[in-house]
């Protein structure tokens, strides 16, 4: 690609953007920036709008104001499988996989969503080989033993981990985690967390992260920003962060 | 995935179906029924494209029947005797119609995707039942037979047993389409697409496309059947585009077997039969528990109800899975289990 993995400028902008859902403010007037190759957070209490943030950038929803941009183009709106197709993965709060299917084949359909099939009458009869890429994701995630297991067969661990090897399947420039570690146990957190920061510098991947767990927003973040009832009230590097009185306040006003 | 493992058995199975009107007790009649049975075989497998393997249920599917079926009635009274030319024709009609109903049932999911198709079916029957071009409430009857090669006319060959083995051929080719179709890209899509729809557009997947396809393709399977239908019985009316026959479509695939291509076909087959065995032998059930054949006319249904629930009921995984369990005692969950894995 001709892109130059240069850390500093920016892969995704989003500009004053605005959403509703009825009378709540979900978000309002949002900047962000989020530059090539760091691991960003977004952190906040509980409907703070970290979640309806991705989903705009995603395309789930169309935000009422405000512009995003990636690689400089405006993806603003664009359906969920468009957006993908520029180079945005997501992972899901709640594990969101092929549940009665096994690992391989969940992968395996994601892989082969970038395979020179797709699109093209030949997907009618052809299948393009995966396999060695499947393999590798899952192997990296250490489930490379559960392959012919069913999905939701898996511990919630493990289907955690198949869900970001979904989304990496995919071949994202850009990676949206949203609280990967969700539902671990401390000792899963730390590996996890590890594990993430690994694989996405090895793949030389952006990551913008919605988390919960302070100690792995700390560990992991470049730069970390805080979202409160829908407006961002401060942005710096963690440890900028953790002594900000507005997120102190934020935080133990708010309604965790 | 688990059909591969089972995949000699098929051919086993076309064979005997292949060798099957060599038998004395083959006659006629029964290769008529021989017939019906395969053909909507073909119906029920197109269905389970749909239904299986995509999560759709088409409350719709009389309407890609019955158009099949129209296409070659209109070109038979027309004078055009070639079989292969009415299959093509029914082919472009159903095909041009699926896409319009794709379309726009493709916007809505669940319910409401099988509402639309049902609602789009109703006004196809509703324009055959009362256009009088078409016969109206008679349809067209009386139709002279088709061509399956431009020089071996309709009555050289005895014309039970060609249309028989048309069907036949006609079903291993859809089988081998769909086999390959279900194991290829746009199949494993499909499945995808079943398993969990949202996160399938998250990995890049035009999921609306996938559905219109899947449709013209289930769609067109159906169409190919209805085209053969006027072939046997000389005729074709407004009865086949009824929503019940949706309806039975629907029931053949869950008896069979849903999402294996295989079991709708013993399905359909199973359905149509015994619905014929039932009707033949209702009359002498009724003298047996006294009634009189008019005023038992209904107990027939009755009895072939109880067996379907009974089916459905005992038989979670259709037909197949039945004879599946009884064969194999290898239950697809008791599958490689890596022993000590990783939790």
């Amino acid at each position: 690609m001709s892109h130059p993995a240069s850390d500093g400028r920016p892969i995704l902008r989003v500009e004053q953007v605005s959403k509703s859902f009825g009378a709540l403010a979900a978000l309002t007037r949002v900047d962000l920036e989020v530059r090539q190759g760091e691991v960003f957070s977004l952190i906040g209490p509980n409907g703070a709008g970290k979640s309806t943030l991705f989903n705009v950038i995603t395309g789930l929803y169309p935000p009422e104001a405000g512009r995003v941009l990636f690689l400089g183009d405006e993806i603003t709106g664009l359906a969920p499988e468009a957006v993908n197709r520029r180079g945005i993965a997501k992972t899901f709060q709640i594990t969101n996989i092929f549940p009665e299917i096994s690992v391989f084949d969940n992968v395996r359909v994601a892989a082969q969503s970038r395979a020179p099939e797709e699109g093209r009458l030949g997907a009618l009869w052809r299948v393009a080989d995966v396999g060695a890429e499947v393999t590798a994701l899952l192997t990296a995630f250490n489930l490379a033993g559960r392959a012919d297991e069913r999905a939701h067969n898996l511990s919630h661990g493990e289907q955690r981990y198949l869900e970001i090897c979904l989304a990496l399947a995919t071949r994202p420039r850009l990676l949206l985690l949203d609280e990967p570690t969700a539902g671990m146990t401390p000792g899963e957190t730390r590996a996890a967390t590890e594990l993430i920061r690994r694989v996405a510098a090895e793949r030389g991947l952006t990551v913008l992260l919605i988390e919960h767990d302070m100690s792995v927003v700390m560990g992991i973040s470049n730069r970390v920003a805080v979202l409160h009832f829908g407006e961002k009230i401060a942005e710096g590097t963690p440890e900028a962060i953790r002594s900000d009185p507005r997120v102190i306040e934020a935080y133990l006003g708010g309604a965790d | 995935m688990s059909s591969t493992r089972f995949g000699w058995r098929v051919w086993v199975v076309f064979a005997a179906l292949a060798v099957l009107p060599a038998f004395p007790f083959m006659t006629g009649y029964r290769l008529n029924l021989a017939f019906d049975a395969l053909l909507f075989g073909i119906v029920a497998m197109g269905l389970d494209l749909l239904m299986g393997y995509t999560g759709l249920v088409s409350f719709g599917h009389a309407a890609f029947l019955g158009l099949g079926a129209y296409s070659t009635a209109i070109l038979l009274e027309r004078g055009v005797r070639s079989l292969w030319l009415c299959l093509l024709v029914a082919i472009v009609v159903v095909g041009l119609y699926a896409l319009v109903v794709g379309y726009f049932a493709t916007t809505r999911r669940g319910i409401y995707f099988a509402l639309l198709t049902l609602i789009f079916a109703e006004v196809v029957y509703t324009f055959f039942r009362y256009t009088m071009t078409f016969g109206g409430s008679d349809g067209i009857q009386g139709l002279e037979a088709a061509w399956v090669l431009p020089a071996v006319p309709a009555s050289a060959i005895d014309s039970p047993l060609k249309n028989y083995y048309t069907v036949l051929v006609l079903l291993l080719l859809a089988y081998v389409a769909c086999r390959v179709l279900t194991d290829s890209h746009f199949g494993r899509v499909l499945i995808a697409i079943r398993e969990n729809e949202d996160r399938a557009r998250f990995l890049g997947y035009n999921v609306r496309r996938y559905k219109m396809g899947v449709c013209v393709i289930s769609a067109l399977l159906t169409g190919v059947a209805g085209a053969l239908y006027p072939v046997r019985l000389a005729n074709a009316t407004p009865d086949l585009l009824l929503w019940t026959v949706s309806g039975e479509a629907i029931v053949m695939v869950m008896i069979g077997g849903i999402g294996t291509l295989v079991g709708p076909v013993i399905g359909g087959a199973f359905f149509i039969v015994l619905q014929e065995e039932v009707s033949t032998y209702a009359p002498k059930i009724y003298q047996a528990v006294g009634l009189s054949a008019d005023k038992g006319v209904g107990l027939h249904f009755l009895i072939i109800g109880v067996i379907l629930v009974l089916i459905v009921l005992f038989m979670p995984k259709g037909l197949l899975g039945a004879v599946r369990a009884v064969g194999l005692r290898r239950p697809r969950s008791m599958a490689p289990a890596p022993a000590g894995g990783s939790e």
